[in-house]
């Protein structure tokens, strides 16, 4: 179904290659998608992007004065590991940015602001919907709204009250969320878990709120790893923080090994846990059950998704949870907490409180030891992954865009 | 004026390749060797800067100065690493010992811990180093020298009991209880073995300070070393012990590390009441008196020399001369645990790559590399890590664990 063309300014902050989460890669997915269904998208960034991209038009928007911060390595949460440099120029990531003093991060998102808006300025006859990602791009998008009198879609892939579950967060952040979230014309949601979230935590009107579950884009099966051969290979992946919920994953592990002694868990990321997870795990004599990778990406990180006997999300608060599906298109079965997005869309994957470390200790071992069970887990993850299309979140979204142009409620 | 005893350590570990969880594979491997060639490089490298230019200079001074004595003590894997990549240094040795006045020292073969964790591997690996050094160089090493001079009472008995007749380790404040550490000491052991402990601040004068621009005695030439060496009384006894890599690596040859050195001997040589000793000398009597006493033949030694008495181990490493290098956090305790809780399976396995792999991974180093202690204990870990962090040398240690307890589950449970 293609419709009638749409025209949409689009404000990102991340872009693949380069991309720290889900941020960056939920924007390419959702905007193929969009533009294979008759969608003309100006996308904007706050750095130079390094490759070519066809199926929109990307604007950088990086100012003029802005070489002071970024000619020098991202302040990164990763320094701990082995991440590759930076070599493009490129943005602060989400994490990084939040981990920025106060006044740098204001300064950043102010000055993006501005660059954005004299931008959407020029094309202002060219589109008709802002649509911002994530709170950094909030700021831009009201500037748009205010001047230019276009309506404006917030769309929230995560808020600080995700990623800091103690409810300690960022004020400024959490503020920008709630003016964003206000002003907005209409709000897109991850997920009703994230919905749930907006209306609870930002008071947001529930009307506004349309929940447009992402996608994941097919993959080419690829690779046979196997590495690992003989044991139970049991898969954490995530940035290392308390929202992800790692010390769970490492409690899990202890408890499985119990009764199955010669398991194997991974955990790959990084993170402001990584050095008390390792302390942690020596602590709990784990030293050779539980290796930890480090921040990988690419191939390994498929190589791991695709050798994982099962993948384990245990997070605390997480709006969508992508690599879930990437683990189930993998063929692994996964086990993602009930306080996620993703579960809403993965009805047969195994769901579980992130604190319920017998449960998923039970259910590991089911998976391991009985093969009846586990198909009928996987048999269900491939029904739910047919739905779980960028087609058709770009459906909902080009559904939201249509709303706003015609006045409709 | 004193005895002057000199030893040097010298030893290099097989560090680590890169190993992660993506490398448990059926396949072969070697955990030691990566595409750079690394521990081929480092040896290299030292044996171009250190060891050739330092056993040349000793062998000079040998044939210079007929009373110069001295000691050396080799890690097994040192010599095996040496005969593999630089050949010429074993010859420098051999060259070195066949002019008597070098008397090489006993240690474990891998340079191990094994003395705090397990008997029966320590006194193996005491004894397959001991097999090296006489198909090497043709002598049978009578003093031993624990990894990092490790000592307590305890290994005291142990290496009293392999036969030994004296050994070297750190003298500790909190053990001197204010006496001199220039004299002869004997362990609070039972049987008891005659102990020679370091000088700490005139060998880390030159080991660590050398060049060191912040340190008001900055530079040392030889004539001030003289001088206080000069402080000393007859018959006292000054143990200088330092790393060989001292000489060209620690210290680079243009801090004038190896003309000092060089003129220190030679002036020293020329004092009358001033001579050089090695450990065996030194030993021999208190030895023969601690074997007479056994035999009620003669009194107590401990009332002739003073008792060293050391409940907790201690080393020559850091500030507080304790184990914290290599078991301060849980880290290390856990990786430790688990290499020595593989003993049984790993020996009963008869797979000798797979035993020498795992008394490879006993080497010290590799708990030293995931030591976490900061300030000034933390810029010398950091200077000796081959490795970005500590956290990173736990990774790949534990990952060759994972991978050589899979080794042991798959090819000989069956």
């Amino acid at each position: 179904m293609d419709g009638i063309q749409q025209r949409v300014f689009m404000i990102g902050w991340e872009y693949p290659p380069h991309n720290s989460g889900g941020l960056g890669i939920a924007c390419q997915g959702m905007t193929e998608a969009l533009s294979q269904q008759n969608t003309q998208i100006y996308f904007t960034l706050p750095y130079l992007h390094p490759q070519a991209v066809t199926h929109m038009k990307v604007i950088h928007c990086q100012s003029d004065d802005s070489g002071q911060f970024r000619a020098a390595p991202p302040f990164s949460t990763y320094s701990s590991v082995n991440s590759a440099p930076i070599k493009f120029s490129s943005s602060t990531s989400p994490i990084e940015l939040s981990s920025l003093a106060q006044s740098e991060m204001e300064h950043q998102v102010n000055e993006y602001a501005e660059k954005v808006l004299s931008e959407s300025k020029k094309l202002s006859d060219d589109y008709s919907v802002v649509h911002a990602h994530d709170w950094m791009s909030f700021p831009a998008a009201m500037k748009i709204q205010a001047n230019l009198g276009k309506p404006f879609i917030a769309h929230v892939h995560s808020t600080e009250f995700d990623r800091i579950p103690s409810g300690h967060g960022s004020h400024y952040i959490a503020h920008t969320e709630y003016m964003g979230l206000q002003q907005a014309n209409k709000v897109i949601a991850v997920s009703h878990f994230t919905k749930k979230m907006l209306i609870d935590k930002y008071f947001v009107d529930p009307s506004k709120i349309v929940v447009v579950h992402n996608g994941v884009s097919p993959i080419t099966p690829s690779l046979s790893s196997h590495f690992a051969a003989n044991r139970p290979v049991i898969v954490f992946m995530g940035r290392l923080t308390a929202q992800k919920g790692a010390e769970y994953f490492i409690e899990l592990a202890n408890s499985v090994l119990q009764k199955i002694p010669e398991a194997l868990f991974v955990v790959a990321g990084s993170g402001d846990q990584y050095h008390y997870l390792l302390l942690r795990n020596a602590d709990q004599h784990l030293s050779a059950s539980v290796l930890f990778t480090g921040f990988i990406r690419d191939r390994q990180r498929e190589v791991l998704l695709d050798r994982a006997d099962v993948f384990v999300m245990p997070s605390l608060s997480e709006p969508f949870g992508l690599v879930a599906l990437e683990a189930a298109q993998r063929h692994t079965p996964v086990i993602v907490s009930t306080n996620s997005g993703v579960r809403e869309i993965m009805s047969n994957s195994i769901q579980v409180d992130f604190w319920d470390i017998n449960k998923m200790r039970d259910e590991i071992v089911k998976l391991i030891t009985n093969q009846d069970y586990r198909q009928q887990v996987m048999r269900g993850q491939n029904e739910n992954l047919k739905e779980a299309t960028w087609e058709r979140s770009a459906q909902g979204i080009r559904n939201v865009y249509h709303d706003l142009i015609t006045g409709a409620q | 004026m004193a005895q002057l005893c000199f030893y040097f350590q010298l030893h290099q570990p097989y560090r680590l390749r890169n190993f992660s969880v993506f490398d448990l594979t059926e396949s072969e491997k070697n955990y030691f060797v990566d595409d750079r060639n690394t521990n081929q490089a480092i040896f290299s490298k030292v044996a171009q800067k250190s060891y050739v230019p330092m056993l040349s200079l000793l062998y000079e001074l040998t044939q210079e100065v007929p009373k110069f004595i001295f000691a050396l003590s080799c890690s097994g894997i040192f010599l095996e690493q040496a005969l593999a990549f630089e050949p010429r240094v074993i010859e420098l040795i051999q060259q070195l010992v066949s002019t008597s006045q070098v008397e090489l020292l006993s240690e474990t073969y891998y340079h191990s811990l094994s003395s705090l964790y397990s008997l029966d591997e320590f006194v193996s690996q005491v004894r397959q180093h001991t097999r090296l050094i006489q198909k090497l160089f043709s002598v049978t090493p009578k003093v031993f020298r624990n990894t990092e001079l490790i000592y307590s009472n305890d290994i005291a008995a142990k290496v009293a009991k392999l036969g030994f007749i004296g050994i070297l380790t750190e003298g500790v404040e909190r053990y001197l209880h204010g006496r001199s550490r220039a004299q002869l000491f004997i362990s609070h052991s039972k049987p008891a073995i005659p102990v020679l402990l370091k000088h700490a601040q005139l060998s880390d004068d030159v080991a660590f300070r050398f060049s060191d621009k912040n340190w008001f005695e900055h530079p040392l030439t030889a004539e001030k070393y003289l001088y206080w060496l000069d402080s000393f009384l007859p018959g006292e006894l000054i143990n200088l012990f330092m790393d060989f890599e001292t000489f060209g690596e620690h210290q680079w040859e243009d801090t004038g590390i190896f003309n000092f050195f060089k003129t220190v001997v030679h002036e020293a040589s020329k004092r009358p009441d001033q001579t050089f000793v090695k450990p065996s000398v030194v030993a021999a009597l208190p030895y023969l008196e601690i074997l007479q006493h056994q035999q009620h033949l003669s009194p107590n030694p401990s009332t002739i020399y003073p008792t060293y008495d050391v409940p907790e181990p201690i080393s020559w490493a850091d500030v507080d001369r304790d184990l914290t290098a290599w078991r301060g956090n849980s880290l290390q305790h856990d990786t430790l645990r688990l290499i020595y809780s593989l003993e049984d399976k790993v020996l009963s396995s008869n797979d000798q790559k797979l035993i020498e792999d795992w008394r490879r991974l006993q080497t010290s180093d590799h708990f030293y590399y995931m030591c976490v202690k900061w300030s000034a204990d933390g810029d010398v870990h950091k200077y000796f890590s081959p490795y970005d962090s500590p956290f990173e040398a736990y990774n790949r240690f534990s990952a060759v664990v994972a991978d050589m307890e899979s080794r042991l589950c798959h090819e000989h449970s069956s």
